[in-house]
């Protein structure tokens, strides 16, 4: 009676550590059996999105180079960081430079945890574009994951909207400079609205800078917005089409994948492999110890494996990778930061992050071309690739249908001469005011070179089209010579542009001012 | 190999536990980084340390009020002393009474060692460090609290 | 495969993080700077104050936070001993601060940045000087420190020996005559910028291309001052002949010109007085205002200057010949109003700044003892026109213009002379020339060039150029805007 209830008590007391253990971990140890392993998948809160078993296929570096996983480990790097962030900066236009400072020279591990923070939202941006043609050359927007697709879209115009709301936080002069190139993109409308005469009484144009700004001028007011956006409605809207895009994952039915050879395993490296491989080790067959063949073992029907533990070593590892990345960019280069925003000295050159500078090309043409007409026609584009092309096959492989390769060298080819060529021409002979100087801005606007380039590029991806007889292959061409417009113009609006947006051959060569 | 044999760790899961460990090691670092990071390393906002001039200014009995600096400095045969003119009670200022100090917001009465004699406020009022700086003048430190009859010596 | 990925980025990964911290919390400069400190506090602790001294000491991050400054000065984090008289023979960053500074200007309320400038929320000596960092003001060399005393100071009223550079850069701007060809305190002339917020320029706001490095402003200032034109290309200042220490004395004087925002609770009473004075200013002299606006362009002004940027004559004002010619309310109204379109800048209240008693005090200076001469009339005959045309043509234009503007002697096609100068001023200079100039006298008694006639005739058509609806020639007083362009 009572003995035995203070010894159960003393008893409940001691294995108190096993006790808990096992209140929280169910298993209460490695899964050992198949059964186990799906559970510890299934029964998890964050780990059951994941399908209990994935394709062996989809596990290859060389298939996805783990570029999604990346995204997402560079945005949780970039959440963590930031809440860090936030508990020393402060949104206001007398404090937030010094705050930075602050947080650069005074507080535990700042510095560090800026430059990590600066790292790894430059790495979302690049790997997400990265994951964007990754998806397109592996053909991964086929039926059914054609929605996927439109929200991985939907991720890429957040992360970007992310990249930019933050550039303006610290305050300095690139963040002033690039908001107000920025600000007035947004203002371009009205170069088209002025041309029309129409701008009293319909001025989108304005509405947009002023929805931006909160104000005419890059202020406290758009400071607060930005910070607003930046920290509290961007991740969230991002969080939720993230959540959508795993989601999706699992509905469409696992990452894209080619087709299983009859009878066989699916094509690896080119090759057909047989069912049953050459072992590197000897083994037993018919009672003599010869070199064999190995059944296939641990692997399930359609060739796939458990996710626990394989698809998590994948998962852990790219995380960490992209972690140890940032890491090591942070500790030796840090995060730029210059003088405090001084509207009376504008920054010459004053550009974009990088990301915009093939657009602040293109505007540096036409404002509202290089602003809105051609990021419009590139988003709906891209949003409507999966809706032209239908035709299934050719999933989960690089360059899946015949003919892809020598269409993308091809399109390279093309889209670098054109592009480099138009280049060399609007430096050396400037464009059509340059000529004509009362021209029309609506000529301008209609005929500039990212209009020309947008149709050059059509052209020849109707000319594909024509000739290969193939929607895919126009496809590729396409957005193979989007890719490498959108490559060559940052580069050249990078290095080659300096101040007054003039040309030079290296930034070494830029004017002392 | 023999069942008497201990069991060899392969190198599959000694890798696994390897990778899993480092992994964790890793984590743990970030976080022991990142939990310092709330702690500030230096208080921001402007010092709450008051120079008064030098002793010589402050004749042995005197009392000297600084309201910018919310404390009254005594100086008396043994030394200075400097009490904290916040009521322990909610924060106001306390003014200068007959028997000491006292509270107009809620009535705490303080004798001029600080001591509580009345009203709601819980503890005497606070006595802060003295000392001196380099050059020779008297420095309070309103951030550093000292026991209750401490002197400075000069 | 994989978790060779995870284990080699895991440990890559702490060593990162361990190298962070330990660059952050061991490495750093201002950490051994204390060190060192404590040492030094150590040997001193010999008696009771140091020791004190030594037991409160803590290696931490010090900083001076004022907010209405807007400054967060971290200079104490390396700079102990600023206070501590016994530091006076360490080594920096240890040394006592020179000279009584702190007992007028504790470092608790001043903060460091308001006098030395440098990137004060800095915890190393290379951000915190902040030479080739994004940062607008770069710590001041020590020599010009004084600069910034007048951003609270009326400079006039501090001791010479506080501020030897600062009060021999003023007199020199005024001894140079800088005032001719720049405004200042809304005074000067108009051929060079306002110089009145120099010292709040950065280096981005200056001209670098010819300037070797460092690029500071002060380097760009003195520079600029020993070659104008060596560093601002086609630059029309002229040589002021400096040497080395009197350019970075007029650099500390440019320095110190920064209108800064100072709370006024930091303001000296005198410095209060001087914005009040600069409202009701006391008249200078005569001979002041000559030599501070001026004295650049005129020279001593008894014989004619050619000048070899405006590549023209600089009339000689103070020579006897014109000052005996012309009467003082002639020269006051030509002071005023200058001769719009050349370099003779309007020197009006409203534009260059000078007050009515200063203008008629100079040109009291200019006049100083010549006696006034009775000028004849002029020759009454009807003047011809074309005649007086090609008389000019051959005689004068070649010095004074085709329109009697824009040549490279004065012009006496400008609106200001037409309306200042009397047939009988034009009449008798053309007769008689100007000593010590290149004008000639046409009507020698014992050689006329020019006969009463031709006189005529060149009078009638230099008052062609008189401007339309200007009346007649009667001299109105110092101040007055009749019939001015």
């Amino acid at each position: 009676m009572a003995e035995t209830a203070t010894r159960e008590f003393v008893h409940n007391l001691r294995t108190v550590p096993q006790t808990l253990r096992d209140s929280c971990f169910r298993l209460g140890k490695s899964p050992e059996s198949e059964r186990e392993e799906s559970q510890a998948t299934f029964h998890n809160l964050f780990l059951h999105i994941h399908s209990v078993r994935v394709h062996l296929r989809t596990l290859s570096p060389t298939l996805t180079f783990g570029l999604g996983l990346m995204a997402t480990a560079s945005f949780v790097i970039t959440i963590i960081t930031g809440v860090l962030l936030m508990v020393y900066y402060k949104p206001s236009t007398d404090l937030a430079y010094q705050s930075i400072k602050d947080i650069h020279f005074t507080v535990s591990t700042g510095r560090f945890i800026r430059n990590i923070h600066r790292w790894a939202a430059q790495l979302m941006v690049l790997v997400v574009l990265l994951h964007m043609a990754r998806v397109f050359f592996t053909a991964s927007y086929k039926k059914p994951r054609e929605f996927n697709w439109l929200v991985g879209l939907g991720l890429l115009v957040i992360t970007l909207a992310l990249s930019f709301t933050g550039y303006l936080l610290p305050w300095d002069q690139l963040a002033y400079w690039a908001i107000t190139i920025g600000s007035n993109i947004a203002n371009s409308p009205r170069e088209l609205t002025d041309a029309i005469g129409v701008t009293q009484w319909m001025d989108p144009g304005g509405f947009q800078k002023k929805l931006l700004l909160g104000a005419s001028y890059v202020g406290q007011d758009a400071l607060i917005r930005f910070y607003v956006l930046h920290v509290f409605v961007l991740p969230l809207a991002l969080v939720t089409l993230l959540g959508v895009h795993f989601w999706r994952i699992r509905k469409d039915g696992g990452l894209a994948r080619p087709e299983e050879a009859p009878g066989g395993l699916a094509e690896w490296g080119g090759e057909r492999r047989p069912v049953f491989q050459p072992l590197a080790t000897k083994t037993y067959g018919l009672m003599a110890l010869v070199k064999g063949k190995r059944p296939p073992v641990n692997r399930g029907p359609e060739n796939t494996v458990m996710a626990w533990p394989h698809l998590f070593w994948a998962e852990l590892s790219v995380f960490m990778v992209t972690v140890a990345t940032c890491l090591i960019l942070s500790f030796y280069f840090d995060a730029p930061l210059k003088e405090m925003a001084n509207p009376a000295i504008p920054e010459n050159p004053a550009k974009a992050p990088w990301y915009f500078l093939g657009l602040q090309e293109m505007v540096s043409y036409s404002a509202f071309a290089g602003g809105i007409l051609i990021p419009m026609i590139v988003v709906v584009g891209l949003a409507l690739i999966p809706f032209l092309d239908r035709k299934a096959g050719g999933e989960g492989t690089w360059f899946g249908t015949t003919g892809e390769k020598p269409v993308f060298w091809q399109s390279l080819v093309f889209a670098t001469v054109t592009v480099v060529g138009l280049l060399a021409f609007t430096v050396n002979f400037g464009w059509l005011r340059n000529w004509i100087p009362k021209i029309h801005q609506l000529w301008i606007i209609a005929i500039n070179p990212g209009t020309l380039l947008v149709a050059v590029f059509a052209g020849w991806s109707l000319l594909v089209l024509k000739r290969r007889n193939s929607v895919r292959l126009a496809a590729v061409s396409l957005f193979t010579c989007f890719l490498v417009g959108f490559a060559i113009l940052t580069y050249f609006a990078t290095v080659h542009r300096g101040p007054n947006w003039q040309f030079y051959w290296w930034p070494s060569q830029w004017p002392v001012h | 190999m023999s069942r008497l044999d201990p069991p060899r760790v392969s190198r599959r899961s000694f890798l696994s536990l390897a990778s899993i460990g480092s992994f964790l090691a890793a984590l743990g670092t970030a976080a022991a980084g990142i939990l310092r990071l709330p702690n500030p390393a230096v208080l921001p906002g402007p010092l709450r340390r008051f120079k008064l001039g030098v002793p010589e200014q402050f004749s042995v009995g005197s009392e000297n009020a600084f309201p910018d600096a919310n404390l009254v400095l005594f100086r008396d045969d043994d030394g200075f002393y400097a009490i904290s003119s916040t009521c322990t009670h909610l924060g106001c200022t306390v003014a200068r009474s007959n028997e000491g100090f006292a509270c107009p917001c809620h009535g705490s009465r303080f004798d001029s060692r600080g001591n509580v004699v009345g009203g709601p406020a819980p503890r005497g009022l606070p006595w802060l460090e003295v000392s001196r700086t380099a050059d020779g003048s008297l420095v309070i430190n309103a951030d550093n609290e000292v026991p209750a009859g401490t002197r400075y010596k000069v | 495969m994989y978790r060779w990925a995870l284990l080699l980025a895991s440990l890559l990964t702490i060593a990162f993080l361990v190298g962070a911290a330990v660059r952050e919390n061991y490495l750093g400069q201002w950490r051994s700077v204390q060190m060192q400190y404590r040492d030094i506090l150590r040997e001193k602790a010999t008696d009771d104050r140091g020791r004190e001294l030594l037991a409160r000491y803590r290696v931490e991050l010090k900083q001076v936070s004022l907010p209405a400054l807007g400054t967060v000065d971290r200079c104490v984090t390396c700079h102990n001993g600023i206070d501590d008289p016994r530091m006076a023979d360490e080594p920096l960053p240890h040394r006592t601060h020179p000279k009584d500074i702190l007992r007028t200007h504790p470092v608790d309320r001043f903060g460091c940045t308001i006098c030395h400038h440098g990137q004060g929320p800095a915890t190393n000596f290379e951000d915190a000087k902040a030479e080739d960092v994004f940062w607008d003001y770069p710590l001041l060399p020590p020599e010009m420190t004084q600069a910034t005393c007048a951003t609270c100071h009326d400079a006039d009223k501090l001791p010479a020996d506080q501020i030897p550079l600062l009060r021999a850069g003023t007199k020199l701007y005024q001894q140079k005559s800088c005032g001719g060809c720049h405004k200042l305190g809304g005074r000067g002339g108009v051929l060079g910028p306002a110089l009145d917020n120099e010292g709040a320029k950065t280096k981005h706001q200056l001209t670098m291309v010819n300037l070797k490095p460092p690029h500071t402003t002060w380097a760009w200032m003195q520079a600029h001052f020993r070659d104008p034109a060596g560093i601002v290309a086609a630059s029309q200042m002229r040589n002021p002949t400096l040497t080395q220490h009197e350019a970075l004395a007029l650099t500390v004087f440019m320095l110190s010109q920064w209108k800064r925002d100072v709370p006024e609770s930091y303001l000296a009473p005198d410095k209060v007085e001087q914005k009040y004075a600069a409202l009701h200013r006391q008249p200078l002299t005569g001979e002041q205002v000559y030599e501070q606006y001026c004295k650049t362009c005129h020279g001593n002004g008894t014989y004619t200057r050619w000048d070899k940027t405006f590549k023209r004559f600089v009339p000689a004002i103070r020579g006897a010949s014109l000052l005996a010619a012309e009467d003082r309310a002639c020269l006051i109204e030509n002071i005023q109003f200058g001769r719009p379109g050349t370099q003779m800048p309007t020197w009006d209240l409203r534009a260059g700044g000078l007050l009515p008693e200063e203008i008629a005090a100079v040109a009291d200076y200019l006049r100083a003892g010549v006696p006034q001469l009775k000028l004849a009339a002029v020759p009454a005959l009807p003047g011809d026109i074309e005649r007086g045309r090609s008389l000019y043509l051959r005689n004068c234009a070649g010095c004074h213009g085709h329109q009697g503007r824009a040549g490279i002697a004065p012009e006496i096609g400008n609106p200001v002379f037409q309306q200042s100068a009397t047939d009988e001023f034009i009449v008798h200079t053309i007769r008689f020339g100007r000593q010590n100039t290149p004008m000639p006298a046409f009507q020698r008694p014992d050689a006329p060039a020019l006969s009463d006639q031709d006189l005529s005739d060149l009078l009638v058509f230099i008052r062609t150029w008189r401007p339309k609806g200007a009346p007649a020639v009667a001299h109105a007083n110092p101040g007055s805007t009749r019939g001015m362009p």
